[in-house]
Order: C-alpha cells, then sequence, then structure tokens
C-alpha cells in the first residue's frame, strides 16, 4: 500500500466533516480550474457534496453544539445564517453562463465565503465538539451519518439516467430539498 | 544587470507612512498562489521580523536620543512593511499549513544558500542544517493528513519532496554543540554575511511561530509535535546567529542588516510571477533603499568608516526559490548520519551527544516517531511525496510489507 492507493480513512464524526471542507475546498478549486463542459461536471460535484455536507451539520452538528457549547445558540445561528447565503448564491450561480466573467466573480465570493464559514466550524464548534464528547460517542454519529449520506441521491453520471441518480438533477435547491429529506429520513431511522 | 543600491535614491521617509487603506493589503489565494510566492512572502516576514527585533536590541544599547528616535522612526515604518507583507497569507489557510510551508522555505531557501555560499565552514553549517528542516516537513506533513485529512502535496505542489531527511530524534544536542564559529568580519566575502543573516532571520521566525502557534492545537500530539520541533528551532537559531561575527560594531550591523533587505526585496522583485505581489517588493525596495542611506549616513558619523568597506560593489545574484530536489537527494545520501562536536561535525554518536538523547527522550518515542506511528497505524502508511525515485538512504526507504 502506498499514499495514493491506500483506503479513505475516517474516525469520527470531526474527521469525517473536517475531511468534507478539505474536499470543498478541493472542488471549488476544481471549479475555478476548468471550463466547459468538465466546469459544469465539478459544479454538479460540489453541489451535491455541499447538500450533502451541510445536511449532515443541520441534522447533527448544529443541534449538539447548541446544547454542549457555551454560547453554542449564538455560534450555530450565525453558521445557519452563512450556509443560508451560501445556498442562496449557489442557486444565483446555476443559471449563470459558467465560462462567464460574472460567474467567475460571484463563484470566488462564494468559495471565499465557504472557506471562511468552513474555518468558523471548525474553530467554533469541532474543537469544543471533540473536547466534550467521547470517541465513542462521535464514531457512532460518524457511522450514522454515512449512513445517511448514502441513502441521498448520488449526482447524475452520463448516460445512467435511472430513479435514484436522476433524483440529483435539477435546481439546486431542489437538490438540497431532495438530499435533505432523504438523510432526514435515514438518520431518523439510525438515530 | 549589476545594482548597487548605494548608488540609488529611494522614498524620502517622511513621505513612506502608510494609512489604514493601503495596508489592508488583499492576501494570496490559498489553493491557487504559486507556492514560492507564498515562500518568498514567509522568508520575508522572517527578515522584517529580525530588522524588528534588532532595531530594538540596538535601542537598548545605545545612548545617543537622536540615534533612538531615528531607530524608531524607521523602525516604525519596518514595522508597516511586516504587515504588509505578513498579511498576505491568507486567514484560510490553517496555523499548520502555514506550518508547512514554513518548513519549505527552510528547505529550499537554505539549500539554495547552501548551493551559493563560498566558505566551506559556512557552506557545511548550511548543509547540516537544511536535512533537518528536510525532516521536520515530513513529520508536519504526517501530522497535517492526520488531522486535517489533506496531503502536503497540495502545498507544497511537487517542488519540495517529502520524505524522511535526518531523523527528528536525533536533532536534539548538547547545547553547547550548537555553537559554531563565527566568520570574520574583515576576511569574510559580503555574500557570507548576507547568507548568514537571512538563515538566521528565517530560522528566528520559525522559532517565534511555533511557539506561539503550538499551543492553539487541542490534538496532544499536534501540541507535542510542536514543542519538539519548537525546541529544534532553538538549536538552529543558536547554529545560525553563532556563525556571525559578534565584533562588527552596532552601526555595521545596522548597515549590513538594511543592505541585506535591499537584497532580497531586490531579488524577490526579480523572481517574483505575481505581479501584484511583485508591486510590492518593488514598493518596498524603494523604502529600503532610503533605510540604508541612513544606516550608512550613521556608520559614517558614528563609526569614522566608509560603508563601502564593509559591503559588496553591487549586489550579489538574486536568492531564488527553485526546487532543489537533486541537491537535497544528494546530502541526504552524503550527510544523514552527521552530528555536531564543538564547533564541528563528527560521524559518531559520542558521549555528550547520548547523554542529551537519554535525557530528552527519557527511554520514550519522541513526538517525531509518534506521529509517524500513529499515522502509519491509522491509514496503513506514513505520508510521503517521492517524486525522484527510492529514497537515496535504504534504512529510510518504505517498509516493503507495506508496499504493494
Amino acid at each position: 500500500m502506498t499514499v495514493e492507493n491506500r483506503p479513505e480513512h475516517v474516525e469520527d464524526l470531526i474527521d469525517l466533516l473536517a475531511g468534507q471542507h478539505m474536499l470543498i475546498r478541493d472542488l471549488f478549486a476544481e471549479v475555478q480550474r476548468a471550463s466547459g463542459d468538465a466546469r459544469d461536471e465539478a459544479f454538479a460535484r460540489l453541489v451535491r457534496l455541499l447538500a450533502v455536507h451541510e445536511t449532515a451539520e443541520e441534522e447533527v452538528v448544529h443541534p449538539l453544539a447548541r446544547r454542549s457549547i457555551d454560547g453554542g445558540e449564538g455560534v450555530v445561528e450565525d453558521r445557519l445564517h452563512e450556509e443560508h447565503q451560501a445556498k442562496e448564491a449557489l442557486a444565483r450561480l446555476e443559471s449563470m453562463d459558467r465560462d462567464s466573467e460574472d460567474f467567475a466573480a460571484a463563484f470566488a465570493k462564494l468559495r471565499a465565503a465557504v472557506l471562511a464559514h468552513a474555518q468558523y466550524e471548525e474553530q467554533y464548534e469541532f474543537r469544543y465538539l471533540r473536547a466534550q464528547h467521547g470517541p465513542d460517542r462521535l464514531r457512532t454519529l460518524a457511522k450514522q451519518v454515512r449512513i445517511a449520506e448514502k441513502a441521498a441521491p448520488t449526482h447524475p453520471h452520463p448516460g445512467v439516467e435511472t430513479a435514484p441518480e436522476n433524483l440529483a438533477a435539477g435546481p439546486v435547491l431542489a437538490v438540497f430539498d431532495r438530499v435533505k429529506d432523504a438523510m432526514r429520513g435515514a438518520l431518523s431511522r439510525n438515530g | 544587470m549589476s545594482f548597487n543600491p548605494l548608488d540609488h535614491r529611494g522614498i524620502p521617509l517622511d513621505k513612506q507612512l502608510r494609512n489604514w487603506r493601503e495596508l489592508d493589503v488583499e492576501p494570496i489565494d490559498p489553493d491557487h498562489a504559486d507556492p514560492y510566492t507564498r515562500c518568498r512572502i514567509i522568508a520575508m516576514n522572517g527578515i522584517e521580523v529580525e530588522a524588528l527585533l534588532f532595531s530594538h536590541q540596538f535601542a537598548r544599547n545605545c545612548p545617543s536620543m537622536d540615534v533612538k528616535r531615528q531607530l524608531a522612526e524607521v523602525r516604525y515604518i519596518e514595522h508597516q512593511q511586516q504587515k504588509a507583507v505578513n498579511w498576505l497569507l491568507p486567514g484560510s489557510a490553517s496555523a499548520l499549513e502555514t506550518t508547512i510551508a514554513y518548513e519549505q522555505v527552510a528547505v529550499d531557501l537554505t539549500a539554495w544558500v547552501a548551493r551559493m555560499e563560498p566558505d566551506p565552514y559556512l557552506k557545511q553549517a548550511y548543509q547540516f542544517g537544511v536535512l533537518e528542516d528536510f525532516d521536520h516537513l515530513y513529520r508536519y506533513s504526517n501530522l497535517y493528513e492526520m488531522v486535517q485529512h489533506r496531503k502536503a502535496e497540495k502545498i507544497v505542489d511537487g517542488l519540495t519532496e517529502v520524505i524522511p531527511g535526518r531523523p527528528t530524534k536525533y536533532h536534539h544536542r548538547h547545547p553547547h554543540d550548537n555553537v559554531r564559529e563565527p566568520y570574520d568580519r574583515e576576511a569574510a566575502a559580503p555574500i557570507s554575511k548576507l547568507h548568514a543573516l537571512t538563515i538566521m532571520a528565517a530560522e528566528q521566525q520559525t522559532m517565534n511561530f511555533y511557539m506561539n502557534v503550538g499551543p492553539q492545537y487541542m490534538e496532544p500530539i499536534a501540541r507535542q509535535l510542536y514543542q519538539e520541533i519548537g525546541l529544534i528551532e532553538e538549536e538552529h537559531v543558536t547554529h545560525y546567529e553563532s556563525l556571525v561575527d559578534p565584533g562588527e560594531t552596532w552601526w555595521e550591523r545596522l548597515v549590513n542588516h538594511e543592505y541585506n533587505e535591499c537584497y532580497l526585496y531586490y531579488s524577490f522583485m526579480q523572481t517574483e510571477s505575481d505581479p501584484r505581489i511583485k508591486a510590492i517588493w518593488e514598493l518596498h525596495l524603494d523604502m529600503e533603499l532610503e533605510h540604508l542611506r541612513l544606516a550608512c549616513d550613521l556608520m559614517r558619523q558614528h563609526d569614522g568608516r566608509e560603508p563601502e568597506e564593509v559591503l559588496a560593489p553591487e549586489l550579489p545574484q538574486p536568492v531564488t526559490f527553485e526546487p532543489n530536489k537533486a541537491y537535497v537527494r544528494e546530502l541526504l545520501d552524503t550527510q544523514i548520519d552527521l552530528t555536531t562536536l564543538g564547533a564541528g561535525y563528527v560521524r559518531e554518536a559520542h558521549e555528550r551527544f547520548e547523554r542529551m538523547q537519554e535525557e530528552i527522550h527519557g527511554g520514550e518515542a519522541p513526538p517525531s516517531e509518534r506521529v509517524v506511528d500513529e499515522h502509519r497505524e491509522r491509514f496503513g502508511t506514513d505520508y510521503r511525496l517521492s517524486t525522484e525515485g527510492e529514497h537515496p538512504v535504504p534504512e529510510l526507504r518504505e517498509p516493503r510489507s507495506d508496499r504493494q
């Protein structure tokens, strides 16, 4: 086994979500570097990953943070506000020509906002959650989130437009809604 | 193309103060910027921090009120330069990410200086040190993947390899063995003085950075690794600062500092890939030319000597950030097992070294070993970025059983 071919490793909820922050960061950079169809495709993957990730945070992390962090209510309100803004910005981007300068400028703004949002979560939520919850609890939560993510619709692959994959097609806000419904269902069954 | 900073007039000192709007620099992009642009920012910040600390020490040792006032005025401007330079780093990069960039600076800057240094004793000091920074890069990169789930290749971008160097556990030497012989200020080439100042400043900033960001981490292995490598930075600062001749007068030292700042801003202006950052290097060079002129006047006045007696007639070849992979591999192959004894170098573990090792490790594996062990445990391998084939030292290759 080498660095390139070893399996993905996830320990607990914080590892899982911090790892996704890095994937999101890399996907933002990938969209910026790509053009044409490759940019469309990377953008679709980004929308899907953001939907899955933000749902996991809204359903699992934020409720936990509200309860267990001193000042958690306020911290979570700030994060939810940022998530809401990001979702709206993403929806606006969708209707724009992806190779236009307007798209590039608006996308760069969204990227800066989302990267800052991720930093705030790591600094003001994650570090306290790890200090306050035992490793077993955080590992169990990671498992639940992963099961829920598997229940969420995946992005459409060209040529395999069958029912579950197609669920992720369509407008950004609809993707977020469908992902959230599917993950909520899975979380309540396993929670 | 030659450039003699003594022949150029910069921006008059009373025109150098910047307002808040001018200081509010736009940071570089954390994922799209040239890694060597980030390296130049980190190196230049180290140079400015040394300028500030040196000027404060000078002021504390200076009885003349007039000189103290002039030092304070120039120092305030240099502090604004430090703010404009270091604030180019983006807030979205974590402290550990910046740490990895610091180690990339240490590797590629020290290797370049080692290649260019004419004096064999000084060259050996840089060659010795670079193999240690190279190993720190590898240890921190393993920590980075563990706590941040990202690979260091996203930061170093394949320009610098991430493989084991001289193992960090062997860097803990008796403090007496970290003190080198100084160059002779009368005989040393001007370039040698600039090299020593540059690397001393870079290592000093690294020491300051680690001593402050280390405790901000919560993960025990991260806290411990910053402590361990932070103490090695103390050794490195001792190692490099002792190369500078302590017989230089305060005035001469001030001139050398200002000249070195001109040299580095000029170098980075020549080699910068980002036009926006290049404009900052150029502006700061124009400021430094005036600081140098003022320092030269002080030297003439108080030392009764011409600065030209101690300075080069023109700036040396620009300090360049570029890959040094083959050079570092050659050093790995030939100098991996060196340690220091007194002011020199030996290959065998001598008694004082072994005693220090026993006392500091207390019979346990130090954090620099445990970070790699824990990484192997969790991910199945250590983290490496090897672009030039297998490791030149057989014992430091990836264990066979782990490879497919």
